[in-house]
């Protein structure tokens, strides 16, 4: 048997034995015709107390909690069991030393809910002084309570320790009460700054039992002055209170594990919320799961060693400000990020650690994308950046062939008018012009398609005017004269340069038209013909070309094209401003 | 005539081709510079001016020459055809335009008689 289901065996027995106690002490106090209108009362706040231990037992990791509320309830029904029961000597010993026990069973379950332990010393001292004093405080009837003495009391026959004389044991009953007054305050003290040191969010779980314990403390004291008075009165009110009492904890505790449940759930909710967040909504949740609204996180960036908030600004973990800590996520080697958090969120640690590892696959999916983004932009400057260098090796090229072979020619062709005055030959002559001026015109047509001049130097619209004038088919041209980047008016150009092309070799078109213009930001070029339609981009073919080429410079490339309905080319580029 | 171009052997064998169709050719520069200096220098009636030049625009030139006193008539010269500059293209006024690989003594007289 596992030690968890040992503590639950002896909470549900405890539970078990109390319940039995309440029947019988009911059965006997019915048989004896002293049974007044607050029995049902406590009855009924009796099994409700039984029914609390049961369910927290029936909780993972309630089981100690159970039975400390076990250990009081027993104790109580102990304490409240005065009725004549005619028993062995060792029972009565028994019975008179766990009475005793109840007012620290109080105490321990008041300040070990909702956990089960005592984690603090002067939480654990009170407790140890309240067993001191409860068993001083028995330990004087059991001395020299006469039995018999009373029809109704118990117990009716003596105890182990009994002695057989006689001694007024009320100073000792007098000291006792000033202790547990004593203890009753230190007690509050201790629950007050057990409130006040509770994390934010921890607070509303605490507050059902603290209130309880306030009231029931003052119902004690109330009752100890009462009765140190002597005052006869109030006394029926304050039993009234007692029983109000006995129903109040059950309930309180109640409320409190219910609010515990509800932060248990928050972080249910907080793994759903997590699978949804976007950019910048991790934060919030993990605020709201741990319930600090405080909290802030903090992702550690593997490259710069230092964490960086979720805007990318540097966090410096060596000045994280007083009354504020911080919980790393993941190992600590290699922390994947960490919570900045109210200090006394520390005392709930595997709340934070809960709340971490959930976070924890949100934050590897927000740093992987993070990377990803990176990478993609990454890849799409290098593009751009490659498609630049490639348009000024073109440029280059151009004049260079210009500048070089062209007017070498040029030259040539000088020279050649000059031997005509001159030549025997003037057909060999003319033959050498004719193929001089072929050369020309093709290492025109070269130069051309390399770069051509008139885009870099007066734009786009002159340009694809200058290609329309050039082409087989009339082709209406509608464009300004305003200048764009210059990678923007290439991949424009030679994209109108390669459609007008396919429609020459393959639409059969009668006419087509260009348009370029600038809406919404956007350079807008539109391509259409009256062809035949029916065209597609395939890996490697021209039009796949002209996207990539579109796409390498961030912009976009459609092609509508029915068969037998034409061809319409729009492109869309990012003009700079 | 003056001729402003920075080909040194292109330079040279049209001033010899235009000298030998009875042109009076009177100077050579290779930049837009030369181009202003031996315009004041030696007056001449007409510039072949190549469009392209190492320190500039040749039509810039041309606008400066315009200024002169007993402005010469202009005559731009490129190796590039006519649709490399468009039917927009703003050609200074008062200017001809001639290919260089239509450069003949005839073609330049009739450029010179169009008004």
């Amino acid at each position: 048997m596992t030690a968890t289901r040992r503590l639950r065996a002896a909470a549900f027995a405890l539970a078990a034995l109390t319940l039995a106690l309440w029947v019988m002490d009911v059965v006997r106090q019915l048989q004896l015709g002293i049974a007044d209108s607050g029995l049902a009362s406590y009855g009924v706040a009796g099994v409700a107390a039984v029914v609390v231990a049961v369910a927290v037992a029936r909780q993972p990791g309630g089981e100690r909690m159970a039975l400390v509320i076990a250990v009081w309830l027993c104790a109580s029904a102990l304490d409240d069991l005065t009725v004549d029961w005619p028993v062995s000597r060792s029972a009565t010993t028994a019975w008179m030393l766990a009475r005793g026990l109840a007012p620290s069973a109080y105490a321990l379950m008041v300040l070990a809910y909702p956990s089960g332990r005592l984690r603090r010393r002067g939480e654990r001292l009170l407790v140890a002084f309240a067993v001191v004093v409860g068993l001083v405080w028995m330990g004087a009837p059991l001395l020299f309570f006469r039995p018999g003495a009373c029809s109704t009391c118990a117990p009716r026959v003596s105890s182990w320790l009994y002695t057989g004389t006689t001694f007024d044991y009320l100073p000792v009953g007098q000291a006792s009460w000033s202790a547990f007054i004593a203890l009753g305050l230190v007690f509050v003290v201790l629950l007050v700054r057990r409130l006040h040191a509770a994390p934010p969010g921890a607070r509303v779980t605490l507050l059902p039992l603290g209130l309880a314990v306030f009231f029931a403390a003052a119902e004690f004291i109330a009752q100890r002055v009462v009765w140190l008075g002597g005052w006869q009165s109030p006394v029926a009110a304050l039993d009234w209170i007692d029983r109000a009492n006995a129903l109040l904890l059950p309930l309180a505790i109640f409320v409190g594990l219910a609010a515990i449940r509800r932060r248990r759930g928050a972080l249910g909710d907080l793994v759903v919320e997590l699978g949804r967040a976007g950019p910048g909504q991790v934060q919030p949740a993990l605020a709201r799961a741990v319930g600090d609204a405080t909290l802030e996180l903090a992702l550690w960036i593997p490259d710069r060693e230092e964490f960086v908030d979720e805007a990318g600004k540097r966090i410096d973990t060596n000045a994280i400000p007083p009354g504020r800590a911080l919980t790393a996520i993941g190992p600590p080697a290699k922390p994947l990020a960490a919570l900045i958090h109210d200090e006394r969120l520390l005392g709930q640690r595997t709340l934070l650690e809960a709340a971490g590892s959930a976070a924890r696959l949100a934050l590897e999916n927000t740093r992987l994308q993070a990377e990803l983004r990176a990478q993609l932009a990454e890849l799409r400057d290098s593009r751009a950046r490659i498609v630049e260098v490639a348009d000024a090796e073109r440029r280059r090229l151009e004049r260079d062939l210009h500048d070089g072979a062209q007017q070498r020619l040029l030259a040539l062709g000088l020279a050649l008018q000059l031997l005509r005055e001159r030549s025997a030959d003037p057909e060999l002559l003319g033959q050498a012009e004719a193929e001089l001026q072929t050369a020309l015109r093709e290492l025109r047509d070269l130069a051309r398609g390399i770069h051509p001049t008139i885009l870099s130097e007066q734009g786009l619209g002159p340009a694809v005017r200058s290609l329309a004038d050039r082409a087989a088919i009339p082709i209406t041209v509608e464009a300004g004269e305003e200048r764009y980047p210059a990678a923007i008016e290439t991949a424009a150009y030679f994209v109108v340069a390669e459609a007008l092309n396919n429609i020459a070799k393959h639409a059969a078109a009668r006419s087509a038209a260009v348009t370029v213009d600038r809406r919404n930001g956007r350079l807008q070029v539109g391509i259409s013909d009256d062809g035949c339609g029916g065209a597609v981009a395939t890996a490697g073919g021209g039009l796949q070309g002209l996207a990539d080429r579109v796409a390498a410079v961030g912009g976009s490339l459609t092609v509508a094209s029915e068969p037998g309905a034409g061809t319409t080319l729009q492109v869309e580029l990012p003009c700079g401003s | 005539m003056l001729i402003v171009d920075d080909h040194p052997s292109f330079r040279r064998l049209a001033t010899r081709l235009l000298l030998e169709a009875g042109f009076a050719v009177v100077g050579e520069a290779a930049d837009g510079e030369g181009a202003m200096r031996e315009a004041e220098r030696l007056r001449p009636d007409v510039v072949l001016l190549d469009v392209v030049l190492p320190d500039g625009s040749g039509l810039a030139v041309a606008r400066e020459l315009a200024l002169l006193r007993e402005a010469p008539r202009v005559v731009l010269i490129s190796s590039r055809g006519r649709s490399d500059f468009g039917d927009s293209f703003a050609w200074p006024p008062g200017c001809s335009f001639l290919p260089k690989h239509e450069l003949t003594a005839v073609s330049l007289r009739d450029a010179l008689q169009r008004p």
